[in-house]
């Protein structure tokens, strides 16, 4: 009885022309965003990837140099595309993707695509993340949202539930049959990718788990709206406003709920300005944190104990250069300095996010978009960690550095290839999974809420 | 239509209006939301002049400390007992140390409806001798994450939210009539039903177009002061926004001339809404990137350091030998900074930066030449999308627009190159290698803060015109369909 259901439903969705349209619209929407994802993925990675090579080279091939300029020369650490940013490219243009390695200064990442964007950027960018986060739910909305209000409003209702087709067999059918419209969008979505994919990505297999899991993520979601708006249409039994209730619901959560909680976020955590974060650490690596005392008497006290190690009188009886002993003694100092503020930055950053994650309760989109993103390594989490791994290698640069330039004025090419090449993995799966859990319990929570939704709304299925 | 019936049309409007619950709960939210965007406007600006202030206070207490700190090693015998590296009397270590001027772009008070690029682009910077100002300071410290989601400002609610409102407040106006049956009684009047389903749409828009502009008004004079009021970026402000709205009032009047079930009304106009609204800019984005695209900052870099190293292969190599192998400046000892040193450094670091920005000038030429050739691009094409349209125009008229802000860097620049010029040539002077006295720290260039809400390069009166023209095609053709629809 359920097939009957199924195929008279779909037979009645084809027939109407708009669901013609919306489809050829939506078609042309995913090739679109298929092909602008590859654009980005081929073209970002190879030149992340060549600059990362033409940066070091440049620097292992600096010539003959002092070795503290010439670790101010430094190179850059790029942060590669994630092998999914084809698919989503999250936040990517929003971090930047390049860390100077040099002395004395903990790096920040630069060079954020988006300050050299046009106003068009703040629409969106279309790829495949994009298409499913943000119209690719409107689309399910319009196609579902009449499934059970047309049955009232042509008064066929009645003759639907006077046959002999059970009233669960009815709901049943009516939900596969909207089902099966989204199934075959998310076939074409996942053959296209999936070609895609294929074709571009070298390291198919590592990338396979978490674009299943992606794939998984997708199912769920697009189960979780096909049943909300089944129910709402069931439940108003009045298209127009299912319509109304389906759209202010996709455009509450889409963009109203995210973005007040961004802006809620940013009142109840506010940031430090540059302004006052230079001033705080400027002044705490001069004059010390508590009782350290300043620059210039912890200089005197590194002098008084490296004379006492070497067991010499002067510093020009030492063995070694004395200047390249304090960069590295004021590497560490400052360095912990650094670290404490940037520390509390990333702390008070991680808590708006948090503030704004937790609207996801109330949005199953944002909630997806969340998954989707640690998922496809393209979050702030993945991006910390490669803020974290390059600080770790420009201090172990200059470690290298400094350990040479105790005995050495000049470093020559030689010298320079010691210098190790920077490398970034991103997080594993498992990481990535720990990572999107409270997005995945989220998600869950909305199948519940989608399951409790529909049997509601069965309930209510009288005349 | 006489003025009695006129009367009669706009009671019985706001008696339907008032009576749909769930439209006035709606319009009570969205009008929550449009407070709300004002108070996080205004907050934003507020932030930014609270930042400005910090600044001021910032640079006066640096050039004080540094007055005092000159002012004593000159009363000493020129005698500084501190770290060589921090002794204010060497021109590079000032230019390093304190020099460093903040180039500020004060912010507009109409700001707080637009924050456009306010929040991705700095709007100030530490003028830094060496480093261009825009691959140090990449603005506030920011939260990415944020930044993606977007800001829940002004525009934001106007652009996207008040067409969905429009949208639902006047979708079936005329099937509502048909499928309640009230369309044949109305045929048996003796107006003509096509005016009178034109009066209504009016008298709807009137009626939202009052109660908008007397709600953000004073609240916006009450949230950032009465400046703005007599600017003329506000009037084209309110001109632009009313256009808009009276382009979805034409619009929505336009599908009802269709005589479509509400429904269908409901879909088409929301489907025209993220068409133009959401996928119209994208497809822009998608083939403007492709035809102008974008070079990234990295292949900045790369240049400027290809360029380094070529210098440092034989010009620059013979200079490092004549400053670290000369005797006075005894770089090679490395274990005593001496004066020489902090002199050698200096002469290294501005000969180098010569070289690097005189090759970065050729890949930013081509960077921002990208930019703006896709800017001039949008401006031809914004018409596509009034959501653009809007967009790109209440940016111009807050100040926040790419193109102010990239006035804002060109200014930076050339304030950059002014400083160099004040301390390269002290930092290359040899005899006593410490040339910076108390009468340099009054002369250390300083820029001057400005607004930039200038819009010269949009043609605003063409633009509504044009609009003016749409929506007034869109309303003819929609009146001549229901005159149509009646007979």
């Amino acid at each position: 009885m359920i097939g009957i259901v199924v195929k008279k439903e779909l037979k009645e969705i084809f027939r109407t022309s708009r669901i013609a349209w919306l489809f050829a619209g939506l078609l042309v929407l995913i090739a679109l965003s298929v092909y602008n994802g590859y654009t980005y993925y081929t073209s970002h990675s190879s030149l992340l990837k060549e600059s990362q090579e033409v940066t070091y080279k440049q620097f292992i091939s600096q010539g003959n140099k002092n070795p503290h300029l010439g670790a101010h020369f430094g190179f850059y650490a790029y942060k590669p595309t994630a092998d999914l940013a084809m698919i989503d490219n999250g936040i990517e243009d929003y971090t930047g993707s390049s860390f100077y390695l040099e002395p004395h200064k903990r790096g920040i990442i630069k060079f954020r695509e988006v300050t050299d964007a046009t106003s068009l950027k703040s629409f969106g960018f279309l790829n495949i993340g994009y298409l499913i986060q943000f119209i690719f739910p409107l689309f399910i909305f319009l196609i579902c949202h009449n499934i059970f209000s047309k049955e009232w409003e042509n008064g066929t209702i009645k003759l639907l539930l006077g046959s002999k087709v059970g009233r669960r067999d009815i709901y049943m059918g009516k939900l596969l049959a909207c089902l099966c419209v989204v199934s075959m969008l998310i076939g074409i979505i996942l053959f296209l990718s999936s070609t895609v994919l294929i074709a571009t990505s070298a390291n198919l297999e590592k990338v396979m788990g978490s674009y299943l899991i992606y794939l998984s993520g997708l199912c769920l979601f697009s189960v979780i709206l096909t049943s909300i708006a089944v129910s709402v249409s069931l439940l108003t039994r009045s298209s127009t406003l299912s319509l109304v209730i389906l759209a202010g619901f996709w455009l509450m959560g889409v963009f109203l709920l995210p973005r007040l909680a961004g802006e809620i976020s940013k009142h109840v955590y506010p940031a430090i300005t540059s302004v006052k974060f230079d001033h705080v650490t400027f002044n705490e690596m001069q004059y010390g944190v508590g009782d350290e005392g300043t620059k210039d008497y912890r200089r005197e006290k590194l002098l008084e104990r490296t004379l006492a190690e070497y067991h010499v009188d002067s510093i020009q009886q030492l063995p070694v250069y004395f200047i390249p002993i304090t960069i590295e003694f004021f590497e560490e100092s400052d360095g912990k300095v650094m670290d404490r503020a940037y520390s509390a930055v990333d702390q008070n950053q991680a808590r708006q996010n948090g503030l704004v994650r937790s609207v996801a309760m109330l949005s199953p989109f944002l909630a997806f978009r969340d998954f989707s993103m640690h998922v496809t390594a393209t979050d702030m989490e993945t991006h910390n960690d490669f803020s974290e791994k390059a600080e770790q290698h420009r201090r172990k640069i200059g470690v290298i550095v400094d350990e040479y330039y105790q005995k050495h004025v000049e470093a020559t090419n030689e010298f320079w290839k010691t210098v190790p090449q920077f490398q970034y993995e991103p997080p594993g799966l498992t990481h990535r999974l720990v990572a999107a859990g409270p997005a995945m319990l989220i998600m869950l929570g909305w199948t519940l809420a989608a399951i409790a939704l529909m049997i509601f709304s069965y309930r209510k299925m009288t005349v | 239509m006489n003025r009695l019936m006129l009367q009669t049309i706009v009671k019985h409007e706001i008696k339907l209006l008032v009576r749909n619950k769930v439209l006035v709960y709606l319009f009570s939210i969205i009008f929550f939301m449009l407070l709300s965007a004002l108070w996080i406007g205004s907050s934003m600006y507020k932030k930014q002049l609270s930042t400005i202030r910090q600044i001021k206070a910032y640079d006066k207490e640096i050039t004080d400390s540094l007055r005092e700190r000159i002012t004593r090693i000159e009363k000493e015998d020129m005698i500084y007992p501190g770290f060589i590296w921090d002794d204010p009397t060497f021109a590079y270590n000032t230019a390093r140390n304190e020099g460093p001027q903040f180039a500020v772009k004060q912010p507009f008070s109409l700001q707080a409806l637009t924050v456009g690029q306010s929040d991705l682009q700095p709007f100030y910077y530490k003028v830094n001798i060496t480093r261009k100002q825009y691959l140090t300071y990449d603005g506030e410290i920011g939260n990415s994450f944020l930044q993606f989601i977007g800001n829940f400002d002004f525009a934001f609610v106007v652009v996207y939210l008040f067409p969905l409102l429009i949208i639902v407040f006047t979708y079936n106006v005329l099937s509502s009539e048909k499928e309640q049956g009230t369309w044949v009684l109305l045929k048996t009047s003796n107006q003509s039903l096509g005016r009178l389903i034109t009066a209504r749409i009016a008298i709807r828009y009137l009626l939202f177009i009052m109660f908008f502009w007397m709600i953000v008004t004073p609240v916006l004079v009450l949230l950032v002061g009465v400046d703005f009021f007599f600017t003329t970026n506000w009037w084209w402000t309110v001109i632009c926004v009313s256009l808009y709205f009276s382009f979805w009032f034409a619009l929505s009047m336009f599908i009802n001339s269709f005589s479509f079930s509400s429904t269908l009304n409901a879909m088409t106009l929301i489907f025209i809404w993220l068409f133009t609204g959401i996928i119209v800019p994208n497809l822009l984005q998608i083939g403007l990137n492709k035809i102008y695209p974008i070079p990234s900052r990295i292949s900045m870099v790369t240049e400027e350091r290809n360029a380094l190293n070529q210098y440092f292969e034989k010009d620059g190599q013979t200079l490092t030998k004549e400053v670290f192998n000369n005797p006075r400046t005894m770089i090679r000892q490395a274990s005593i900074v001496t004066p020489g040193m902090v002199y050698g450094y200096g002469v290294i670091v501005y000969k180098s930066q010569e070289i690097k920005d005189a090759a970065a000038a050729v890949a930013e030429r081509k960077l921002y030449g990208q930019i703006e050739r896709q800017q001039n691009a949008i401006q031809r094409l914004q018409l596509l999308s009034p959501a653009l349209l809007l967009q790109e125009q209440l940016s111009a008229f807050a100040g926040t627009h790419w193109r102010q802000f990239n006035k804002f860097s060109i200014d930076v620049d050339t304030f950059r190159r002014e400083t160099q010029r004040f301390y390269f040539p002290k930092m290359a002077e040899e005899s006593t290698f410490r040339s910076f006295t108390l009468k340099d720290v009054d002369a250390i260039p300083r820029f001057n803060p400005k607004v930039y809400a200038d819009y010269g390069w949009t043609d605003i009166p063409a633009l509504v015109l044009t609009y003016i023209g749409v929506t007034v095609v869109l309303l003819l053709t929609a009146y001549k369909r229901l005159l149509a629809i009646v007979k």
